[in-house]
């Protein structure tokens, strides 16, 4: 499994030289991978925001069902803490926003 | 560029002179169509938002409170209830800026809904106008509160730690406009693009989903920056008691 892993990896760095001997002479190289970066960028961004709602409204919904009388404070504050987690992932997608043109 | 609203044609049209001259009185140079979509969605606003608040001034009553009192009486306890829990019972005091922040913001976050209308928090430089009236306010109130020993705060808990410290507050306060700015002009920004992106891309109906979610993520970034400003107020007045 890790010995695979390695393989792919080292193919993949291989494939970067050959990918990058595409635009000789050109003053801007890099943007021909603002696309994919921008794509796996989001996806990390999105991804890690998915997991750390997760987690605030898990511990929203079991504080919820040991102490029902408190559950509008506990809502009150889950929703903060979402909207608070969501604009983490929302700043790369307003870099992405201004750099993709 | 985005193409021009209904109302920024009439103000182009009709009032360019007078937008030139308020830009010449920060020294902008002139336009042949100085009103941007932003500033005239700003002024609608504010003048809606002045007209509902004449509107219920001549309709208070003690004896008999209608439903529009009711429904601002209910406003009212909500921001005091949360300037009470962030700062104490001094917290009364600076209701007038709470309020009016949330109900600019509020405003400005839903009138974007409505067709040929556009959120002027949309524009990083409106939610940045935002941000620094805070910035200036809390530090102002800070000021007002603990006199010139407001800076002292800044040195942290022993004087000993103050080297160390007060690099860290200053960023940590600089860091505050910054992140109130770009989490509502993100947030609005966002929110937009993505209908528009579902729009071009799906059946009808589809956008409209994202649309009720840039609602309620509007309404919940309104409250979100007024609770954020009576947590920077509560903190700038807190080391007197």
């Amino acid at each position: 499994m890790t010995k695979k892993l390695l393989l792919v990896l080292a193919m993949m760095l291989l494939a970067c030289s050959v990918l990058s001997a595409q635009t000789p002479g050109g003053y801007n190289a890099g943007a021909q991978w603002v696309p994919i970066s921008a794509a796996f960028g989001m996806a990390i961004a999105s991804g890690l925001c998915g997991l750390a709602q997760g987690k605030a409204v898990a511990s929203a919904v079991e504080g919820m069902a040991r102490n029902p009388g408190a559950a509008k404070a506990i809502q009150l504050a889950m929703l903060i803490g979402l909207a608070f987690i969501e604009t983490l992932a929302l700043y790369t997608l307003l870099i992405i926003f201004m750099k993709v043109s | 560029m985005e193409p021009e609203l209904w109302i920024t044609k009439l103000f182009n049209d009709h009032l360019a002179g007078l937008g030139n001259s308020l830009l010449g009185i920060v020294g902008a140079h002139a336009d042949p169509r100085p009103w941007a979509n932003f500033v005239v969605m700003q002024f609608v606003v504010v003048l809606f938002l002045m007209g509902v608040v004449a509107l219920l001034r001549w309709r208070l009553s003690a004896d008999r409170p209608g439903g529009f009192q009711q429904a601002f009486e209910l406003i009212y306890e909500f921001v005091h209830g949360q300037a009470e829990d962030q700062i104490g019972h001094d917290g009364r005091r600076y209701m007038g800026y709470f309020g009016t922040i949330f109900l600019f913001i509020l405003t400005c976050n839903l009138i974007g809904i409505v067709p040929c209308f556009e959120s002027p928090t949309q524009n990083p430089s409106v939610t940045a106008g935002c941000a620094l009236t805070t910035f200036i306010y809390y530090n102002l109130i800070g000021i007002q509160a603990n006199g010139f020993k407001y800076a002292a705060s800044f040195a942290g808990p022993v004087w000993w730690l103050a080297p160390m410290m007060v690099p860290i507050e200053i960023i940590s306060h600089m860091a505050r406009p910054l992140s109130l700015t770009i989490r509502l002009y993100a947030n609005m920004f966002a929110g937009e693009k993505v209908t528009m992106a579902f729009l071009g891309l799906t059946l009808f109906p589809i956008p409209v989903i994202f649309m009720g979610l840039h609602v309620f993520v509007g309404a919940i970034q309104a409250y979100i920056f007024m609770v954020l400003t009576m947590v920077y107020v509560g903190g700038a007045v807190a080391h007197e008691h």
